[in-house]
């Protein structure tokens, strides 16, 4: 059963053509991959699951909602789907604490105790409990990617979409944001990465995607993806990343 | 101490004289300074100079010609808002701590500040007598001079050693508030300056006797001072009750509505209008709430929710065009926006009982508040306006900004919403108040505002006024906050949208937040500017603050001749102008710097 479906997605900026019809499904519980090269359509491609960006024809369907107009079915989906920007995106006049509980008290409308237990809970998760009360200002880029994906989690989403979370940072701190990531994905979790990590693509992902010009270029399982991939514009995509 | 002092010595020479240049320059500043400083006190000592024109008006300066018997209504008025001060400081006591040498070290610094004065003060200074001829006089002699040098040396002398003493304290920041305030109360008690007697035949007694200044308000001011005093112990105790913040800032909002509808009124509490018209009005809508609030979870009613809406806004619009009492048209009002909250808000039973009691104290609130604001008595002072002096530049300052900063907010989200028509709206309103001249906006309110209110509408000038300042100084504010709203980046509304939150609680919890914050600067000094304009209501007839000073007592000659003595008066406001402006601009500082903690 497929978890995100999605039918010919189309969608211009203005006369640009970003995505040229785009048809996918995934799983629940899978970790897709989608890599490409810069300018073809990923990124967009993945904000528009949870309406960020509006697409403007084809049909996307997540959790059995559809994407419409209707503001309450943009809710239910945005409550299900977490997402983990580039630029991180963190609330910088809120503690890392105030930046987990937000969502949860407001939207969920848990109670603060609860909320904190949670928040202390993903904190630990992602490896940063003590800087709780710090401001994220006062953090590292790493730690802030953190920090975005504990509050991502925090609203107990169903997907997780990652614009890549790891292009604006330091080499060094690449890793930790990736283990956290890898051990999410063990969880079980449902994930939908764009990034040019393509060890991490190896190693966890089921399936991976090549974006190019707005078009899903080739789908594939890791090993043939990188191995034995079928087309000429991955074989090329490949020569030019590894 | 030796190693201090030449340690200090050392970083004034890198200071100061780290080249020619700059030693020339801090050379030639410090002449231009001192000169400076000579000139005015030379000026304000020589013997033409009666600063007893100030002193001997200073109840003019603060409430005009308001009736002396209602003078109790100002003091509550004050008294209040020192109480509600209060409490709002013991329940948001900071637990910062005062080090003791910094308070050492601020009277040191004060006590060279006066030692600079006695000083450079010239000891013959020239003025222009009455038949234009120059006189020089002697207005400082030595011995004042050293009467004064001894004891404030020896005064900066203990506070400078009292640091290499074993003399170290902390204190709660929040306490040095009430130790500052006591100083001014303590010395109305103590202080005695010559002061105007008048004999039998309303002639001035020269020289004048020296007697307690300001003798007839130590009383209030002490009794104001301990109330805020208990309310700061009472607010402490407060503390940890679980809604009292929001409680608190709740009557932050109400105090102003309060003074101006019950003490600031003569209220007319005529019982068979009370009981006849109040009370049914109150009841009906109150009832009317209940029952929204308890059937709107029912099928029946819920089906026909969208039909029940329509209809109670076409009776809001009918009923406030109509000839209904005012709290009826507001209930209405009110009745018809809380009935588009409710099926949002009540979906637990939890939800319905506090919205239940919401509702009840919103109606008890809204008819006591309109109760006293309907009566029309206002205090009546025959030939002049009701408020004049102080008062009422602090009134158009608190209130313009208290009405026009929530409408600049509005305005500016106005301004950048997606609806065109609210966005051709809000950018007419504002760039028509910004282009015209707020002294045009002044005349509009005295002469031309009558017009365009319905037949039977009359409002006090001093309330038009007001309501164009809130527009005049609102567009202001609305354009700054805009200029911080560019300041967000687009990520923080993504972010916002992505965790799921609605528009509502997007701006209100992470849009306006940061975009306030990246604007404290020029909100403030657009605050500091309308506390400045106010004084330009003397152009409509309306006595502020400088025109009290500058106009009245300038031509002021009963029941004691102060003609010509504006020169005083005018530094004199200057210098009040100066304190309050100087405060809240360091206040802003202190809060931007605590704000700051969070910035990237």
């Amino acid at each position: 059963m497929s978890i995100i479906q999605t039918k010919d997605v189309k969608k211009w900026f203005g006369d640009f053509q970003a995505l040229k019809g785009i048809s996918m499904d995934v799983a629940e519980g899978e970790v897709l991959v989608i890599a490409g090269p810069s300018g073809s359509g990923k990124s967009t491609f993945i904000r528009c699951i949870n309406r960020l960006e509006q697409h403007q024809e084809g049909q996307i369907i997540v959790d059995g909602i559809e994407l419409t107009n209707d503001l309450k079915n943009i809710e239910a989906i945005r409550s299900e789907v977490g997402m983990v920007f580039q630029s991180f995106n963190l609330f910088p006049h809120l503690t890392v604490m105030q930046n987990i509980t937000l969502a949860q008290i407001w939207v969920r409308k848990k109670n603060r105790a609860e909320a904190e237990e949670k928040a202390m809970e993903l904190l630990e998760r992602v490896g940063i409990p003590e800087q709780a009360q710090k401001f994220p200002g006062q953090l590292s880029g790493g730690q802030q990617q953190r920090v975005a994906i504990a509050r991502a989690l925090a609203m107990e989403p169903k997907i997780m979409l990652f614009d890549e979370p790891t292009s604006a940072l330091d080499p060094e701190m690449i890793k930790e944001v990736l283990d956290v990531m890898k051990e999410l994905a063990k969880s079980g979790m449902t994930m939908i990465v764009v990034t040019h990590e393509m060890g991490f693509a190896k190693e966890v992902a089921d399936r991976v995607m090549l974006f190019d010009d707005g078009m899903l270029v080739e789908e594939n399982t890791p090993e043939e993806f990188f191995n034995n991939p079928k087309s000429d514009r991955t074989k090329l995509f490949l020569s030019q990343i590894l | 101490m030796v190693d201090l002092i030449k340690k200090n010595a050392k970083s004034l020479q890198e200071s100061l004289f780290s080249s020619v240049g700059s030693a020339v320059l801090t050379v030639a500043t410090t002449y231009l300074v001192i000169n400076f400083f000579r000139g005015m006190l030379g000026f304000a000592l020589t013997s033409d100079k009666d600063w007893l024109a100030v002193l001997n008006n200073m109840q003019l300066y603060m409430v005009q010609a308001y009736p002396e018997e209602d003078f109790i209504r100002v003091w509550l008025s004050v008294g209040l808002t020192f109480v509600l001060a209060g409490l709002s400081i013991g329940i948001w006591r900071s637990d910062d701590r005062v080090k003791s040498s910094q308070v050492f070290n601020s009277f040191f610094k004060g006590g060279l500040g006066v030692l600079f004065f006695t000083i450079i003060a010239p000891t013959n200074a020239s003025f222009m007598g009455n038949d234009g001829s120059v006189i020089t006089e002697e207005v400082f002699s030595m011995d004042t001079r050293l009467g004064i040098l001894i004891p404030v040396a020896v005064f900066c002398v203990i506070f400078f050693s009292i640091r290499f003493t074993n003399i170290k304290f902390t204190v709660n920041s929040s306490d040095m508030v009430f130790f500052y305030l006591f100083i001014p109360v303590a010395l109305l008690w103590f202080v005695k300056l010559p002061t105007i007697q008048l004999d039998q035949n309303n002639e001035r007694i020269i020289p004048d006797p020296v007697m307690p200044i300001a003798d007839t308000t130590k009383i209030p001011w002490t009794v104001i001072f301990v109330s805020f005093l208990l309310s700061y112990f009472i607010g402490m105790y407060l503390k940890n009750i679980k809604s009292i913040k929001s409680i608190m800032s709740l009557s932050w909002f109400l105090l102003p509505l309060l003074i101006f509808s019950w003490i600031f009124k003569k209220p007319q509490i005529d019982m068979s209008v009370v009981l006849g018209s109040d009370l049914p009005i109150f009841g009906v809508f109150l009832l009317w709430g209940f029952l929204v609030i308890t059937f709107v979870n029912n099928s029946i009613f819920k089906k026909y929710y969208s039909t029940y809406l329509g209809v109670t806004f076409l009776l809001t619009l009918v009923g406030v065009f109509s000839g209904l009492p005012m709290l009826a048209k507001t209930c209405l009002l009110l009745i018809a926006l809380f009935s588009v909250v409710v099926p949002a808000v009540s979906t637990s039973s939890q939800g319905k009982r506090s919205l239940l009691i919401v509702w009840a104290v919103a109606l008890v609130t809204l008819t006591f508040l309109l109760r006293g604001g309907a009566s029309d008595t206002g205090i009546v002072v025959p030939g002049s306006s009701i408020f004049g002096g102080f008062s009422l530049t602090w009134l158009l300052a608190i209130f313009g900004t208290y009405v026009s900063f929530p409408l600049g907010v509005l305005l500016a989200l106005g301004r950048n919403s997606k609806l065109p028509i609210i966005r051709i709206v809000c950018t007419g309103i504002i760039e028509l108040t910004r282009s015209v001249p707020y002294i045009t906006w002044l005349f509009f309110a005295s002469v031309t505002l009558a017009v365009f209110l319905p037949a039977g509408v009359e409002f006090n000038l001093i309330v038009r006024v007001l309501m164009v300042t809130a527009f005049f100084s609102g567009a202001y504010f609305a354009e700054n906050i805009r200029g911080g709203l560019q300041s967000i980046p687009k990520g923080q509304y993504e972010a916002a949208d992505a965790i799921g939150m609605s528009p509502f609680q997007k701006i209100s919890l992470i849009i306006m937040p940061q975009a306030l914050r990246a604007v404290i600067p020029t909100l403030v000094s657009s605050a500091i500017t309308a506390f400045k304009d106010s004084s330009l209501v003397t152009i409509i007839g309306l006595f502020d603050f400088l025109t009290i000073g500058k106009t009245v007592i300038g031509n002021q000659s009963i029941p004691v001749n102060f003609v010509g003595h504006d020169r005083e008066n005018l530094i004199f406001v200057a210098i009040v102008y100066w304190i309050f402006t100087f405060t809240l601009s360091r206040r802003s500082m202190k809060v931007e710097k605590k704000l700051g903690l969070g910035e990237r």
